[in-house]
């Protein structure tokens, strides 16, 4: 049981978000502004924001990983990348989606939409970084530090294209969410995050598993090897 | 101090000794201005406008061939074995490094003005000081996290491919920044934008040169 | 409720859709490697 906990997390989060989503597409009322297109967010929010605390994680086991240099530390970065870049592609194409009833296109040139694609894609780098790189130990500095950069990049580029948009025309946004949907809004939330728990532990004990082994492969003497200077 | 001193000057006496490569490199800049100029059609009007997008485009450009070179003159014949055997700090590596880069981004930007002034019949509205600030933050901008990602990927064999795929998410904001910066100094700046556009280039060169000056010496121990 | 936008419910179960299947697809390959592993 103790092995498997993330099995149990995983499907509370899912039937916490089965329940909300129902909720929400069947039971609450319609939003003010948006009418039924408006029931998106219970998808759209929960994904937007496990996303981004999957990226912080990311963020805090790449310096993990480079202070380190254990091999737990790098299958989080993995995991966490991975899980997150789900979660990404997801937000990106909900975010598309609703942009279209909306706005009346698929892609505006909205902060959040914009900066979210740049995330795809700096993401995206680490994992097609790892894939590239076989040296075990280079391959963990390499993806560390790109992940470390992708996420700090992310304000960067929000607000950067925020006042690219602003000074073009005013920015608004649709925020206030009616209470009677805080509710199912919350558990969707909270669902969600069980859910992406459960396929980042179970993605970072699959991922340990190969890393541990690369990790301990006898150090053949590689051609390009550098010298360490101790400083 | 003087490890960056040592490696800027070594990196620009390397430039200097292989100065055709940059003459190449400028030609390549030129060639690309031409090109939009050519896409966009004889519309005087849409060259005007869109004069700050072209220049930044084209340095984009040219600053991938260029980091990649810089960066391949260390790894090869193991020159960056050697450089790591001498007592000197990573970091003094980067900015060294970085800083030629950064230079030689800003000549090729300061040559490409003129030409765009030419084709796309723009002008300075505002002044050459506003200008040459521009260049060198968007430069500064491009090249620190250019430098750290091409030490990153030196080894591999996709990475001319892969480099600007990398630069992309970071170089966003200062593309952004830069070409408004450079349009407002060739358009005219009514509402006093330029000031707000130049600190968004300083923070960002701010954060990414401390960040890229620590992290690089990981990347090339690695 | 002036302004409020009409329908649009094919989009609604778009994103309900791929989310879901994006969700569910990427457990059952998580559930998959760890079987081979």
């Amino acid at each position: 049981m103790n092995q498997r906990w993330e099995i149990w997390v995983g499907l509370l989060g899912t039937v916490m978000l089965v329940w909300a989503h129902y909720t929400g597409l069947f039971v609450s009322p319609p939003e003010a502004m948006m009418g039924d297109v408006g029931r998106i967010l219970y998808a759209h929010v929960p994904t937007a924001w496990v996303g981004l605390l999957t990226y912080l994680v990311a963020f805090i086991a790449a310096i993990g990983a480079l202070a380190t240099g254990r091999a737990a530390w790098d299958a989080m970065v993995e995991a966490t990348v991975e899980v997150g870049l789900l979660l990404n592609v997801l937000l990106l194409i909900q975010g598309s989606l609703w942009a279209k009833p909306t706005w009346g296109v698929y892609w505006t040139w909205d902060p959040r939409l914009t900066t979210c694609a740049i995330m795809v894609v700096a993401f995206g780098v680490v994992l097609a970084l790892r894939r590239q790189i076989d040296a075990p130990m280079r391959r963990l500095t390499i993806s560390s530090v790109a992940t470390i950069i992708a996420f700090v990049n992310v304000p960067i580029v929000y607000l950067s294209v925020k006042w690219w948009k602003t000074l073009h025309q005013p920015y608004s946004s649709p925020e206030t969410v009616d209470s009677a949907m805080v509710t199912p809004l919350r558990v969707a939330a909270f669902g969600m995050l069980f859910l992406a728990t459960a396929f980042v532990v179970r993605r970072w004990r699959i991922g340990l598993v190969a890393l541990q082994r690369d990790f301990e492969a006898p150090d053949l003497p590689e051609a390009s090897a550098p010298l360490k200077v101790e400083d | 101090m003087k490890t960056i001193r040592d490696v800027l000057w070594k990196d620009l006496l390397i430039e200097w000794r292989a100065r055709s490569r940059t003459v190449a490199l400028l030609s390549f800049a030129y060639t690309i201005l031409l090109l939009f100029a050519f896409a966009i059609g004889p519309d005087a009007a849409a060259l005007r406008q869109h004069a700050g997008a072209y220049l930044w485009l084209g340095l984009l450009l040219c600053s991938s061939l260029l980091l990649d070179r810089t960066m391949r003159t260390e790894f090869e014949a193991g020159a960056i074995q050697s450089l790591m055997l001498v007592p000197v700090s990573s970091s003094g590596l980067f900015f060294g490094k970085a800083l030629a880069n950064t230079l030689q981004l800003w000549l090729v930007g300061a040559v490409s003005v003129p030409l765009v002034f030419v084709v796309c019949d723009a002008s300075l509205t505002e002044s050459v000081g506003l200008m040459a600030l521009t260049l060198v933050m968007g430069a500064a901008g491009l090249a620190a996290p250019g430098t750290l990602y091409a030490a990153m990927i030196a080894r591999l064999s996709g990475r001319q491919l892969l480099l600007p795929l990398m630069l992309f998410p970071l170089v966003v904001p200062v593309v952004v920044a830069a070409v408004k910066s450079t349009s407002l100094v060739m358009l005219g700046d009514p509402m006093d934008q330029i000031g707000s556009w130049l600190v968004l280039l300083g923070c960002f060169n701010l954060v990414y040169w401390s960040l890229c000056g620590i992290l690089f010496g990981r990347v090339v121990e690695a | 409720m002036t302004g409020m936008i009409q329908g649009g419910w094919e989009f609604v179960w778009l994103v309900y859709g791929i989310t879901w299947a994006g969700l569910i697809g990427y457990g059952l390959s998580l559930a998959r490697k760890d079987a081979r592993a």
